[in-house]
């Protein structure tokens, strides 16, 4: 039985940690590290970008030897300028946890044995072979990641989509970056953002959406206090759902209540056509006005299906439209006071400020998450505040490749590294640059990451490949999709670097290469593609997830496609992927600039990075006598969209009372997998609490430290209880950050998702609490 | 008043009696136009330092912190060092609490010991790099490794100033840690009147990312 395999294994793991401490402990050490024999004392450094975020800090990896052993910011990097935070000054620390996974292994009547890695290879090909043959091809699934390479991205795509025929390739940055795609989308037509970190620099204003930067992108944030340190007249909006580190750096913190930001967007654009703070000359260029259908859903329901249909409006129906969303309406919606409401439109609406949104995941995992992000681009776009340095409608990213690998190859259902598709003119490219035949690439998209592990729950998918991601821990309704893994007749492969959860539900283990263990790119949040070398040697049998797949593509017959030597694979395969973007508008770096510089930002044009899109001045794509062209869409402009206010899709009621809002902090990054064996970080964040209002937890009967039960429809977890911590929810709200393994908050979390964007809203569902 | 409160009011009054007067060091906003700021590794910030710094601040010496104690707070030479003191856990994103003391340095009561001062109060969120410990326990046991820290005194000849044996990457300011009443005793200087430390005293070569020397033929 699977079910015992797991709990055996998760015992033993938390009887090694104790023993560990014990050991590491046993006085106070002499120093805080142990020293390497026979070195000489010299290091040497070489460029790579941080393992974490998807800010994209370029670090300088200190080298001993054989092992890295100190982490500078790298000074010639734009993006961080010699600066690291927490994570990125140990991330090297991550390489050495004890417990990395150095043998492939596979399961035998019912038990993880360790074999070597071709046979586990084999065994993953074979089963690949006899699931098709089976159940058809659209069986056999790969779940890949934000934090995969450029090219481990690609060859994934090239295999299952290009030479297997099934679109089912999906990766972990639908559960982060989605709505921002479609957002980018449906207002310009085409992904990722405008503007560049430079904009920092430039602003006046900073308006942080739902986005607790302090945390979530220190790095950029200090970039933000260093430049109002330095001009005194910058001011810096907390616009939130949850008081945070942000809030008190930031001049002005503002609440809303949750869901509810898109009616103050709405809001900010009444007051700035009320007012006639419109760009005019701006807005009859180079926008025009749309609406799309409205009730749309939440798809908890199996099966759910949603296409938009958008429909041309003039502005007087955009202006009656926004009649609904009066400051003082919608204080009573948004609990916002019409004042502050007004307050933040005058920023956005005075001609003298340069202003910068940024948001990350408070806008992205939000059941209207697409039409949020068309909100503030609304903003943006009214006020001509767009595409000029300070002016600018920033969305980050959380992962370090969410931009290289997810959306510029396009490793989700109906993408391609080129178009998507539906389209047959993007098929025909893909086939020819891969070299199949025409038709092998299947037109219809199949399942987005929620329906494929909901597919895999039913049956209707039996194989999964899942790489360099933890789905165990951050699947939304944990419960449903674990209990689906774990079902008779699905086979689960994992490449991974530690044990997790993850690997906890596998057939198969793949021990893979971490970060600098191998060559690779990354792609940040501002279109900057960054290259790194192999600087560490992996342990043990460790394999790149690239050459993973290549070997079991060469397995299945696909020589042809897979050709490369493992000693050239990565440049050939860049030069290979280039190909797809061979246009002024998203024309990336060759490989030997790569390798040179501390990343390059695409559109990569005679020899030149494109800092601002869609500006003439700055972006060759645009056509010549005009200042803007949004060439994205077809008629050449941006499209400002009549979305409504639309509630969550599970909010408190009297039974379920309270909101829960999931999140990180500083220190750990996603599930833990890496931080957590980082000894600085693990020794600051020991494990996850839950946050509550000062005087919840009083009505409660809860003081600091005291277990909480948090209890949902789906399921609960017990855990201690933080007040007047790292984070103060308002009352009504509880938060808890997802890293622990130990408390899994999202078998709590509702597995409900934006329509458009199919991507899941964490920070919103209904829980009861009770003192434990 | 709120417990974190009390501590912090009872740090603050420590200060107050031995804090140095004037506002926090600040870089200076003019520099000659199309000049880089922060050229020759933030070389100013000495000459600003030493300016800032009356005489009897970069003299005398507590002893209490020594080369142990200062790695033990580190993961390899050049790692931010955690936050070896009790800090609130409200304690979040208030930086000025921190500069309060790591500003300009000064006695704090509470831990009956000098405050280190830092060399780079121009990042003012500290707790993106410095953190606490609120468990000494690991998750998982860590086979981490990493340097031995740099020899001292490796002049040159008997008596030459020896060279800067670390990198000067946002540790710039020689005066904030070589000098002072918390300044590490081993490395402390006995010689703070003279505010040109670079004079002397050359960045090791080896420590830094480096190209070999050829001559052009």
């Amino acid at each position: 039985m699977k079910l015992n395999r797991r709990s055996f294994i998760k015992s033993a793991a938390a009887g090694s940690a104790i023993a560990a401490a014990g050991s590491i402990f046993p006085g106070i050490s002499f120093a805080g590290w142990q020293k390497q024999e026979d070195a000489s004392g010299n290091i040497t450094w070489q460029k790579a970008p941080c393992r974490f975020c998807g800010t994209g800090c370029g670090v300088l990896v200190g080298m001993s030897g054989d092992r890295a052993v100190a982490v500078k910011g790298d000074p010639n990097c734009s993006v961080n300028k010699g600066l690291c935070c927490v994570k990125g000054f140990h991330s090297v620390q991550a390489l050495y946890g004890k417990d990395r996974l150095k043998k492939a292994q596979v399961r035998k009547n019912g038990k993880m044995v360790e074999v070597p890695i071709a046979e586990a290879l084999d065994v993953i090909a074979d089963k690949i072979k006899e699931t098709i043959t089976k159940h058809g091809k659209d069986s056999v699934a790969m779940y890949g990641s934000g934090q995969w390479t450029i090219p481990d991205g690609y060859v994934a795509s090239k295999l299952f989509k290009g030479c297997l025929g099934t679109n089912n390739v999906e990766a972990n940055a639908r559960l982060c970056m989605a709505s921002a795609v479609t957002g980018f989308m449906t207002s310009f037509g085409i992904d990722e953002p405008m503007g560049c970190y430079e904009d920092i620099e430039h602003a006046d204003v900073f308006v942080t959406w739902g986005n607790n930067m302090a945390e979530m992108h220190p790095v950029l944030f200090s970039r933000m206090l260093a430049s109002r340190k330095r001009k005194r007249d910058v001011t810096i909006i907390d616009f939130a759902t949850r008081t945070t580190r942000s809030s008190q750096a930031s001049d002005k913190s503002i609440l809303f209540k949750p869901n509810t930001d898109l009616a103050v967007a709405n809001a900010i654009c009444y007051e700035i056509i009320r007012n006639d703070w419109v760009n005019w000359d701006f807005v009859k260029k180079h926008t025009s006005f749309h609406k799309g259908k409205t009730n749309i859903g939440y798809g908890t329901e199996d099966h759910f299906s949603f296409k938009d249909k958008p429909e041309d409006i003039s502005f007087e129906e955009y202006k009656t439209f926004l009649q609904d969303y009066t400051p003082e309406k919608v204080e009573r919606i948004s609990g916002v006071s019409a004042k502050d409401i007004k307050y933040l439109a005058s920023l956005y609406g005075d001609p003298s400020k340069k202003v910068t949104s940024f948001w990350c995941m408070g806008m992205n995992q939000h059941v209207r998450g697409t039409w949020i992000n068309n909100l503030v681009y609304n903003i943006h776009l009214l006020t001509g505040k767009i595409s000029t340095p300070g002016n600018s409608p920033f969305s980050l990213t959380g992962q370090p490749s969410a931009c290289g690998t997810v959306r510029e190859v396009g490793t989700l259902t109906h993408k391609l590294p080129y178009g998507v598709v539906m389209k047959e003119g993007a098929r025909k490219k893909a086939e020819k640059i891969w070299g199949l035949p025409a038709g092998s690439i299947d037109p219809k998209p199949t399942y987005h990451t929620v329906e494929m592990f909901r597919a895999l729950d039913r049956g209707d998918i039996r194989f999964m490949w899942i790489q360099v991601t933890n789905p165990m821990i951050t699947m939304p309704n944990l419960n449903r999709y674990r209990d689906g893994a774990l079902k008779e007749d699905r086979f689960v492969v994992v490449s991974d670097v530690y044990p997790t959860p993850t690997t906890d539900v596998a057939d198969v283990i793949l021990p893979a290469t971490m970060w600098v263990e191998q060559e690779g790119m990354y792609g940040n949040s501002e279109r900057r593609t960054q290259h790194f070398d192999r600087i560490v040697p992996g342990p043990g049998d460790t394999m790149s997830d690239t050459w993973q797949i290549i070997e079991v593509a060469r397995r299945l017959g696909f020589e042809k496609q897979f050709p490369w030597g493992e000693d050239e694979y990565i440049g050939k395969i860049w030069e290979e992927y280039r190909q797809f973007h061979d246009n002024p508008k998203h024309n990336m770096a060759p490989y030997e600039v790569l390798k040179a510089r501390s990343g390059v930002q695409w559109p990569f044009v005679n020899g030149k990075e494109t800092r601002w899109r869609f500006n003439t001045k700055h972006d060759p794509a645009c056509k010549k006598g005009t200042d803007f062209d949004f060439y994205g869409k077809k008629d050449g402009k941006a499209w400002i969209w009549a979305r409504p206010y639309e509630p969550a899709a599970e909010s408190p009621d009297q039974e379920y009372n309270f909101w829960l809002n999931t999140g990180r902090v500083i220190e750990h990054w996603h599930t833990g997998s890496m931080t957590r064996r980082v000894p600085v970080l693990h020794n600051a964040v020991p494990e996850a609490y839950v946050e509550l209002n000062p005087e919840d937890a009083s009505d409660l009967g809860v003081v600091n430290g005291e277990k909480v039960k948090i209890i949902s429809r789906r399921g609960s977890v017990t855990m201690k209880a933080s007040i007047n911590g790292r984070g103060v929810p308002p009352r009504g709200m509880v938060f808890v950050p997802f890293f622990d393994e130990s408390y899994k908050i999202n078998e709590v979390t509702l597995d409900a998702f934006c329509p458009i964007s199919k991507q899941p809203d964490y920070k919103k569902c209904a829980v009861r609490l009770e003192k434990a | 008043m709120k417990e974190a409160d009390k501590i912090l009011g009872k740090v603050v009054t420590g200060f107050a009696a031995i804090c140095l007067t004037g506002a926090l060091l600040t870089l200076p906003a003019d520099a000659a136009p199309d000049i880089p700021q922060g050229f020759d590794s933030d070389g100013e910030k000495i000459f600003n330092r030493f300016d800032e710094t009356p005489l009897a601040a970069m003299t005398g010496t507590d002893g209490k912190r020594t080369l142990d104690v200062y790695y033990e707070l580190r993961q390899y030479p050049g790692s931010p060092p955690r936050v070896p003191h009790d800090v609130p856990l409200s304690f979040s994103g208030d930086t000025m609490k921190c500069l309060s003391c790591h500003g300009r340095g000064g006695y704090d009561v509470n831990q009956n010991a000098y405050a280190p001062v830092t060399p780079h109060p121009e990042y003012e969120s500290c707790a993106q790099c410095h953190v606490p410990r609120r468990t000494e326990e690991l998750f998982v046991e860590t086979e981490w490794q990493s340097i031995e820290p740099p020899r001292l005194g490796r002049s040159e000849m008997g008596g030459s100033p020896p060279p800067i044996p670390h990198s000067l990457q946002i540790r710039e300011d020689c005066i904030a840690c070589h000098t002072g009443p918390a300044a590490v005793a081993e490395i402390r200087v006995e010689h703070g009147s003279r505010g040109n430390c670079r004079q002397c005293h050359v960045p090791m070569i080896a420590t830094e990312p480096r190209k070999e020397f050829t001559r052009n033929n």
